[in-house]
């Protein structure tokens, strides 16, 4: 069977052999085992000898669970998984839905079809090396080649309990003992004689066709895809695929028996004729593709294919007919069905409806109405107009600024975020940070012009004062790209730190300020210590970096006139106390920083006594620099500052007051805030008219700027920017994340601790059972509702219940989410998309630093040939495709801070942009999970790994 | 010092007699132009010492390396950043944030302001803007922490440490280890790193010169054909002695250092340079630094020596003679004495750990501070009738050095 491999796969893995040997002693050299596809497991194990394991297989949910993937269902579960791509497409369905979906090539043998769904090798393992016939008549031998033999765990993998699918389906509980049962295909032990059915060797009936027949795989090549309205998927969850499989059934065989046919009706002409497409004709009347078990293809009706299946000849339609295309009627079916065996009549109305194919294009994507959810906005420098980035729409809005109607709509890159314009106010650009790019737009055509890649997840961006140079926050990167702006070509990437967010050049265009919204690493037990990256635009380096004691969460950021200060938008959290605190006013509070030039800060809460400042995130500064405006976007309004009385208040401050008193006050503001406008749903971006008489707020969540009179204060007009008037339950439940009404005191909302639905990079005390007991990192919201169970204990089993009553008692204080507002919430954060994996393309050959890795990943031995026990093995407590087991394990990281020394397995997906690690936040980078805490290889067998192993396993770990 | 470090030179001392013992090696095989004893080299005489008086955190100066108006200086016991504009020298030690004490390799990037800090023990920092970023065993892909040697390869920053080499991406956080598995790396002692022309270049105690090839990913490796002896059997057949101490690649010329002599390869032809029969004063190189193919300074046990012009094989070595106040700048072709010239105290100590070029200027660190160089007038190769003043004549013109 090997010789059916491919030359392509022997020389890779010939390759993959001569690296192995240089870069690995040859005591640990893996092997290689492929996947050979179930076509190759069926050799052996069809028929009645082999209780006919291959045609129980096809007539099983896994034969067609790749194929359910087109079925509009798999969309919505999809969008509850958190996966921005089609289900048919993303690796987190793929994984459950299809066997070694995320393989690299070479790791398939030629034989190997994916569409044949969850084959024998899901839970059998690859069966390259255990397959000949021999070998698997020794099971140990067997064994030790890779063979495995299922448990219930591995069946729990892709069966546990999924919020997504139980959304959706209707299905029954699984219970994976019955499960068992259904899918159970014993071998017998005592093998029925085999004996010739009536008529004898189907092949010798009828002789040679005189056309050749292509078989449904050779359709697939074009029919598959949401273009082609999953016509092949449509087929595959049909009858017709199970025609051939369900002739060895008993009822079948009944069926036979009772028809004059005796013996294995699966190779009985007289079943066959109806139920295996080309039946009676030997084998050279099919291309090698052919494959009689797929039973009633698409030829049956539309006639052997051969002739007419290429692509110029099938766009053709009267040459196709010429070759040999037929167009099936009703003596087609009737040749089979008016014989059959449902002893009703046969009514081809209603049988043509019900495997009907149109080759219509799917749409794949939400059936959620498409919001606009405006982030950020600029206007033109000359203020005619104003350009708003809509993230959920994926488009960026014009809007005249004069009469404050909409005058166009670009289309963009996925969630776009911020906005800006060259100075010569020809060129906008804007930041995708779903897609990590950049998109060029020509400002008079309206039109993206280029579309350039950045770094992960971009945010902010603007120009130097020249025009010449384009600075991009890398937000999932901690880093900025420097991009020429003529050439689009990007010059430097410079160093920020943690997730930068916004920048803002100074007037005298020599510094850009950059805030980061995550805290920098801090020790246990220490204040979050955020930093604002200073950089100089004459040399285009990182001239200085100012910490912002004690503050998290910066974004906003706008230059006073004067160039001797920037003020940005900040939140002090307590994380060191339990949250419990809130009632004190104690958990976070909301506020602004004034950044001086040589690095001195002054921060300053805008909390005031029964009402805060939720989720400050953006400021501006008039232009006589008398005013800021900053968005609450947790309570819908903007805060009027009144700088003068501000600076005021700080001079007449002494310096420990400055450092200790006044950024902690909740009720300064009251003597420097002019007033709060009221704005729109969740304020966010803010820009102001060169004239200071105008500002513009862009309201995320419902879909509108407001405008406000700077001379009255008040907000004048909204401007509607088109978004769906219908408020869906996922919106709804969007609009209560962002919302602080939730909290006590409005002091926060979901979106402080989880901004863009991630991490805030925080370790918190959340209970009230003492200071400093139970600290918990915060977890990622992205694409997690199939991971429950929650929280780091796993005691909560939904996210109703970590977002319900646990919410009210532990974090916000006040009344709960009632469970319609509760059933709201859970929507949205299940939508909450993951990004897709920037180390590995879905089937993408790995490195070899990540194949090496992925070698480690799975390994059994230790280096020296120890055997490692399941529980010591990555992929025992990390199977994929969420690579979470979900199950509660110690793996020795308890310290004398915790009551428990059990933690939920969190997955791995995207790994690499949620650090810090472990349940309470204490090592840095993955590295530390196993230098620094994992001394006893209680956390994986790791101890004698090299250094350059670990460095491998980190590479493939990124790539999940 | 660190044990390490101590060790490592040590060994090297131990070694040097032997290095003496070695038979006679024929004559240096280098095309000879027309050339007079009035060709004479440019010779620094403006020198400026800093020591820990002047600021320095101390005085045993591991590494150097230049960034615009910056000149960063790594010591056994902290960071000093010297302002060539205004004199003055800012010091981080570990109080101040400096992730380690020892900071033995300095690689500046001009193009980002990025100072990539590898320290003896301690591992790799970068600097930028006032942070330490550190790189450490523990929470990186670092191979090791006694990080001799820093270069900067695209976006890529190499770490030479005493297991390996370890190149990290800084785009992708990607870090590769360079060992004995996976590069002709006989020893895995890592001592020096160059990175020019799409080619990086790791100096490895007992291993050679190994030439990275940045665009194949493919290894070279430059061994002494001579094996691991002491001596050179056969002259300019390839580099001097495994065991390496400094690499720098300019003009597509390689200038090699080791504890037993020094080597130069053009991409066709090696030029060995021993003690016995050149201008160097010693064969133990702590470091090299090429300012062109013909112009390389050498940081030796016994004073800084320079081949100020290959094609000639014309010497300046620089010395400090304490007792008297004096320095030295001795002008040799090949073994032959030129000149001796009296110049101001140039070097603070004999014993050279670095060199660093900074334009027509030079930067030298010693085992008891540092010296700036300054090159007004500087000119490459030679000129007829330089600078003749403070020259004063050897009684015998045609001494051979011979090994002192």
């Amino acid at each position: 069977m090997r010789n059916s491999r491919s030359r392509a796969v022997v020389l890779t893995g010939l390759a993959y052999l001569l690296a192995m040997a240089w870069s690995v002693p040859s005591a640990a050299q893996p092997k290689e085992p492929v996947y050979v596809g179930v076509r190759v497991c069926s050799e052996c194990h069809s028929g009645p000898g082999a209780g006919h394991q291959y045609s129980l297989w096809r007539l099983s949910s896994h034969a067609k669970a790749l194929a359910t993937l087109s079925m509009p269902e798999s969309k919505e579960i999809a969008r509850l998984s958190g996966s921005p791509e089609a289900p048919h497409t993303a690796r987190v369905c793929l994984g459950c839905h299809a066997t070694a979906a995320d393989a690299e090539e070479w790791e398939r043998d030629e034989t190997f079809l994916i569409e044949d769904g969850v084959q024998c090798e899901t839970c059998h393992g690859p069966g390259s090396e255990y397959m000949d016939e021999a070998v698997m008549r020794d099971r140990e031998l067997a064994m030790e080649r890779g063979l495995r033999m299922a448990s219930p765990q591995t069946c729990m993998i892709c069966h546990g309990p999924k919020g997504s699918h139980e959304a959706v389906l209707s299905t029954e509980p699984y219970v994976v003992e019955t499960a068992l049962e259904t899918i159970a295909h014993p071998r017998p032990v005592s093998p029925p004689i085999e004996t010739s059915a009536q008529g004898s060797a189907a092949g010798a009936l009828r002789g040679s066709s005189n056309r050749r027949g292509a078989g449904v795989r050779g359709c697939a090549a074009c029919h598959s895809g949401p273009e082609m309205g999953f016509q092949v998927s449509r087929w595959r969850m049909g009858p017709h695929a199970r025609a051939y499989a369900v002739l060895a059934t008993p009822a079948a065989l009944e069926m036979a028996r009772r028809s004059g046919v005796d013996g294995d009706p699966q190779v009985s002409y007289a079943c066959l004729r109806c139920h295996a497409t080309g039946a009676g004709h030997d084998a050279s009347s099919f291309e090698a593709g052919f494959d009689s078990r797929d039973g009633v293809q698409c030829e049956s009706c539309h006639g052997a294919g051969a002739d007419y299946s290429a692509e110029a000849v099938m766009l053709d339609r009267p040459a196709a007919k010429a070759a040999g295309l037929q167009e099936p009627g009703p003596e087609v079916c009737a040749s089979c069905h008016d014989q059959g065996h449902a002893g009703s009549p046969f009514d081809y109305e209603a049988a043509v409806a019900k495997i009907a194919h149109p080759k219509v294009p799917i749409t794949v994507g939400a059936t959620e109405p498409v919001y606009k959810t405006p982030i950020n906005l600029a206007l033109s420098p000359d203020g005619s107009e104003l350009w708003v980035a809509c993230e959920s729409s994926s488009t960026t809005v014009v809007i005249d600024t004069s009469t404050h109607e909409l005058l166009a709509e670009i289309e963009v890159g996925g969630q776009p975020h911020d906005v800006t314009f060259h100075p010569d106010g020809r060129r906008a650009y804007v930041t995708n940070r779903l897609d990590d790019t950049l998109s060029v737009i020509d400002v008079e055509a309206r039109e993206v012009v280029a579309t350039i890649d950045v770094g992960d997840e971009p945010h902010g961006v603007l120009l130097d004062s020249s025009g010449e140079l384009i600075y991009v926050l890398n937000g999932a990167q901690d880093s900025v790209s420097q991009i020429d702006s003529a050439t689009l070509e990007e010059t430097k990437r410079l160093t920020t730190s943690r997730v930068p967010w916004s920048l803002a050049l100074s007037p005298d265009g020599e510094k850009i300020f950059v805030t980061n919204t995550l805290s920098g690493f801090v020790a246990p037990r220490t204040t979050p210590m955020s930093e604002v990256t200073v950089i100089d635009t004459r040399r285009g380096v990182v001239e200085d970096r100012f910490t912002i004691p004690a503050a998290n969460l910066l974004q906003g950021i706008a230059w006073h006139p004067s160039g001797e200060f920037a003020m940005i938008t900040l939140n002090r959290t307590k994380n060191l106390v339990p949250m419990t605190r809130l009632l004190q006013g104690w958990t976070i509070t909301n506020g602004i920083g004034l950044v001086w030039n040589d690095g001195r800060v002054d921060q300053v809460l805008l909390d005031q006594p029964g009402i805060a400042f939720p989720d400050a995130a953006d400021a501006i500064i008039t232009s006589d620099g008398r005013l800021a405006l900053v968005t609450s976007s947790g309570s819908d309004r903007v805060a009027v500052v009144d700088l003068g009385k501000l600076l005021a208040l700080l001079d007449a401050a002494s310096p420990e007051e400055r450092e200790r008193v006044i950024p902690n006050h909740l009720a300064k503001s009251t003597e420097f805030v002019e007033t709060f406008v009221k704005t729109g749903r969740s304020p966010r971006g803010i820009t102001i008219t060169a004239d200071d008489k105008t500002a513009y707020v862009a309201n995320a969540l419902d879909d509108t700027v407001t405008v406000i009179d700077l001379e009255r204060f008040e907000a004048v007009e909204e401007i509607d920017l088109g978004g769906p008037e219908l408020i869906s339950q996922t919106r709804w439940g969007e609009q209560l994340f962002h919302s602080a009404d939730i909290t006590f005191r409005r002091q926060f909302s979901c979106h402080s601790c989880h901004p863009d639905g991630h991490v805030d990079g925080i370790t918190y005390d959340i209970e009230p059972d003492g200071i400093g007991t139970d600290p918990v990192d915060n977890r990622t919201l992205r694409g997690i509702f199939d991971t429950a169970p929650f929280k780091w204990t796993g005691l909560n089993p939904s996210l109703q219940r970590q977002c319900g009553p646990r919410l009210a008692v532990f974090f916000t204080r006040i009344e709960p989410f009632d469970p319609e507002e509760l059933e709201a919430l859970e929507l949205y954060i299940t939508t909450i998309p993951r990004p897709p994996n920037r180390y590995r393309d879905l089937g993408a050959p790995l490195t070899e630093a990540q194949r090496l890795g992925k070698a480690v990943y799975q390994r059994t031995h230790t280096n020296g040939g120890r055997p490692i026990p399941p529980e010591g093995r990555c992929i025992n407590c990390h199977p994929g495709p969420l690579f979470t087991d979900r199950q509660q394990h110690n793996v020795g990281t308890q310290t004398p801070l915790d009551l428990e020394d059990t933690f939920d397995t969190p997955h791995l997906t995207n790994i690499y942009d949620s650090a810090p690690y472990l349940h309470d936040g204490t090592a840095f980078s993955l590295e530390e999970i196993w230098t620094r805490f994992n001394t006893y290889d209680q956390h994986g067998v790791t101890n004698d790994l090299t250094k350059d192993q670990l460095n491998h396993l980190i590479e493939y770990l990124k790539t999940l | 010092m660190n044990l390490f470090l101590a060790a490592a030179f040590s060994f090297a001392v131990t070694l040097i007699p032997m290095a003496g013992s070695a038979a006679e090696a024929p004559q240096p095989n280098v095309d000879q132009p027309a050339v007079s004893d009035l060709d004479l080299p440019y010779v620094y005489t403006d020198w400026k010492q800093y020591t820990v008086e002047d600021g320095l955190p101390n005085d045993h100066i591991f590494a150097i390396d230049v960034d615009g108006p910056w000149v960063w200086i790594g010591t056994e016991d902290g960071l000093a950043r010297l302002d060539k504009r205004t004199g003055e020298i800012r010091s981080w030690r570990e109080k101040d944030g400096l992730p380690w004490r020892v900071v033995s390799a300095i690689a500046a990037d001009p193009d980002t302001g990025e100072v990539w800090l590898g320290m003896f023990g301690g591992g790799l920092a970068r600097f930028s803007g006032g942070r330490f970023d550190h790189f450490h065993q523990l929470n990186s892909g670092l191979v090791n922490d006694v990080v001799y040697g820093v270069c900067i390869e695209n976006e890529n920053i190499w770490a030479a440490t005493t297991a390996g080499a370890s190149r990290y991406n800084t785009r992708t956080g990607e870090w590769t280890i360079y060992t004995e598995k996976n590069a002709p790396m006989e020893e895995i002692w890592n001592y020096g790193c160059s990175y020019a022309d799409g080619k990086v270049y790791l100096g490895v105690w007992g291993s050679g010169v190994l030439e990275f090839d940045v665009a194949t990913e493919h290894w070279k490796d430059y061994l002494d054909p001579d094996g691991e002896m002491e001596i050179d059997l056969y002259r300019d057949d390839g580099i001097v002695h495994v065991i390496t101490t400094g690499v720098s690649y300019v003009d597509k010329t390689l200038w090699i250092t080791t504890y037993f002599g020094a080597s130069r390869y053009d991409g066709r032809h090696w030029r060995g340079y021993f003690e016995k029969d050149s201008g160097s004063p010693s064969d133990f190189h702590n470091a090299v630094k090429a300012r062109s193919a013909n112009e390389a300074w050498f940081s030796t046990d016994k004073g800084l020596a320079q081949v100020a012009d290959f094609p000639t094989d014309t010497w300046v070595v620089y010395t400090t003679d304490h007792a008297s106040h004096t320095g030295q700048a001795v002008i040799s072709r090949g073994d032959r004495v030129l000149e001796t010239r009296t110049i101001p105290p140039n070097i603070p100590h004999n014993y050279v750990l670095w060199t660093a070029i900074d334009g027509d200027d030079l930067w030298v660190g010693t085992s008891k501070g540092l010296a700036h160089a300054k090159g007004t007038g500087y000119f490459p190769g030679l000129r007829r009738g330089a600078d003749q003043a403070e020259t004063q004549k050897p009684e015998k013109q045609e001494t051979n050095r011979g090994g002192s």
